[in-house]
């Protein structure tokens, strides 16, 4: 009986949604898995499509400039198997995520007291903006000068490129906040934590998953190059080595094993955190067609 | 027991030029020490205002609105509250009993007194088997229960209530006046009702303070003859008492045209 109720609750809400002008909820034919699987198929035909004009450019160039696909994912193996993978990947994603993280801690607060309070908006809106034209590259280069080519260095290269974006998807976000709410919580007396823990953070949560995307997808360009001036690990030294002996397939077996990495963080990692923190939302797929 | 009492209530708003705007002019008026007390007025007349000041959110030019409360000495601590709003305000994100634990922690109930009253509240209001449940796979008369649980949880001494039913559909808001009327007699609840509505009113109010237009001032303070649990929109004796209000209301409203 309560599953029947809630089913209820469930399809009401669908109802709203499809009266903005899609019509009925479409019935999937074939099972549950049906879409999924389909979308599994499609994603492997785009990647395969990839690897066709690879290929059908390994024809035309000589090795040197384009290596055989084949060739290239035999590389790829070769340095997982010998554990240098796991080493250098090591050591980017720790400066990815320390770089992230140092950057996270800083601009939710920030983000947050500028969504808030009108004058440290003010206050704070020129640096946040030159901040964030500022290239990644000149952050690297600015770092690497003072800190010298050390972790620190690296660390703060990420995380002061991707601050100020972060801070602004968290400051536009704060915007959106429900008022109501906020009043609400000062009704039931709700301390200062609780505002923000229970009240606030939970209304920014699309901006700051989308903010973690963007900022991911910024680190690992900054790491990248960082690490291409001098350091003596990470996937941005390997692939600079690769370039010095001029072996195109090294680069390239470097970069698809950095890429899958990166993919699966995004698709894996992320997915799996935004099914969780959303699971409150009633999933409303049917518009989407 | 508690009640509330505004006595010669004075308030002005600012205007854009600059001068003031008066909007209650010596308002006074108790609630019964329990049930629910109506205040019934026109749009934009003050009445959310009339409970802000209850509330202390405003203060007043002149004259005193207070809680009165045998349990507790009223010149130290600030009165407990609960507060049923117009729609549920509920955090979405949490569970049902989360929603009313937001409540309890920042009321500062001690913890193990939670889940008694979680259990107790919810069952009140018919939800208990939802306690796990998120707001948003709830219906909207569902949600504004649990809006209403909220409230109740904190054992206030009065609840307020700012036209809980306005944003529900018909039947809905008629199953939920139900609810509420039957729950606040049951736990001698002292309660407060915003509504604009004669019938709410005369179904839901023990007591009725019937409010002017803008700037409100108190035309009438109807009791209802009809004990809580024995008014039937149907019966005679209840159609006889909406008229009487409906009268009392009318008569202002010519006044004003
Ligand atoms: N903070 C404020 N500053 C200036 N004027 C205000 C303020 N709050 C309310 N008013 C004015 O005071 C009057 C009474 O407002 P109030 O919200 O109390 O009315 P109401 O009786 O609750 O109306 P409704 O039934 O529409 O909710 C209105 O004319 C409103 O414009
Ligand atoms: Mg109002």
């Amino acid at each position: 009986m309560a599953k029947q109720e809630k089913a209820l609750a469930a399809q009401s809400e669908v109802g709203v949604a499809v009266s903005t002008g899609v019509g009925a909820i479409p019935r999937r034919r074939g099972g549950v898995w049906a879409e999924p699987i389909q979308d599994v198929v499609l994603r492997v035909a785009g990647v395969l499509a990839l690897v066709l004009v690879w290929w059908i450019l390994s024809l035309i160039f000589p090795p040197t400039l384009v290596p055989k696909p084949m060739e290239t994912f035999g590389e790829v193996a070769a340095i997982i198997t010998t554990g240098d993978f796991f080493y250098e990947m090591g050591a980017t994603l720790r400066r990815v995520l320390v770089g992230f993280g140092i950057a996270m801690v800083v601009a939710i607060p920030l983000g947050i007291v500028m969504g808030t309070l009108r004058n440290l908006e003010s206050f704070f809106e020129p640096p946040v903006i030159l901040g964030l034209t500022m290239p990644g590259l000149i952050w690297a280069v600015l770092m690497i000068m003072f800190f010298g080519l050390t972790e620190t260095s690296a660390y703060a290269a990420v995380a002061i490129t991707i601050c100020p974006m972060l801070a602004i998807s968290i400051w536009q976000g704060t915007k959106s906040i429900d008022k109501d709410l906020v009043d609400m919580s000062k009704a039931f007396h709700a301390g200062p934590w609780s505002k923000v823990m229970d009240v606030i953070i939970p209304q920014l949560i699309s901006h700051i998953l989308a903010a973690i995307r963007y900022g991911l997808g910024l680190a690992w360009k900054v790491v990248v190059v960082v690490e291409m001036f001098g350091f003596s690990n990470g996937v941005g030294y390997q692939v600079v080595r690769g370039f010095n002996i001029f072996s195109m397939k090294a680069v390239l077996a470097w970069a698809i094993t950095f890429l899958v990495v990166m993919i699966v963080i995004e698709f894996g990692f992320i997915g799996w955190l935004e099914r969780t923190v959303t699971a409150w939302r009633p999933k409303i797929e049917a518009w989407r067609r | 027991m508690a009640y509330v009492r505004v006595e010669k209530a004075v308030k002005y708003f600012p205007r854009e030029d600059g001068t003031d705007m008066l909007v209650l002019d010596a308002v006074s008026f108790e609630t019964k020490e329990y049930g629910i007390t109506c205040l019934l007025g026109p749009s934009g007349c003050g009445k959310s205002t009339l409970l802000n000041i209850i509330t202390g959110l405003e203060h007043l030019e002149q004259g005193r609105a207070e809680i009165v409360s045998n349990h507790r000495d009223a010149g130290k601590d600030a009165p407990r509250l609960g507060y049923v709003f117009q729609d549920p305000r509920l955090l979405n994100w949490k569970r049902v009993e989360n929603n009313l634990i937001f409540a309890l922690k920042g009321m500062g109930i001690p913890r193990q007194e939670w889940d008694e009253r979680i259990h107790k509240y919810l069952s009140l209001v018919g939800l208990l088997e939802f306690r796990k449940q998120f707001p948003l796979y709830l219906s909207g008369g569902m949600r504004q229960r649990v809006g209403l649980a909220r409230g109740l949880v904190i054992e206030p001494e009065v609840l307020l209530m700012d036209e809980p039913y306005s944003k529900l559909d018909h039947l809905t808001a008629r199953k939920l006046r139900e609810y509420t009327l039957e729950i606040c007699a049951r736990l001698k609840q002292t309660a407060l009702l915003v509504t604009h509505d004669v019938e709410e009113a005369a179904y839901m109010g023990d007591r009725t303070v019937i409010l002017s237009p803008r700037p409100a001032r108190i035309t009438d303070i109807l009791d209802n003859p009809l004990p809580p649990l024995e008014r039937d929109v149907d019966d005679t004796r209840f159609i006889q008492f909406k008229k009487k209000l409906l009268q009392s209301v009318m008569r202002l409203v010519k006044e004003e045209v």
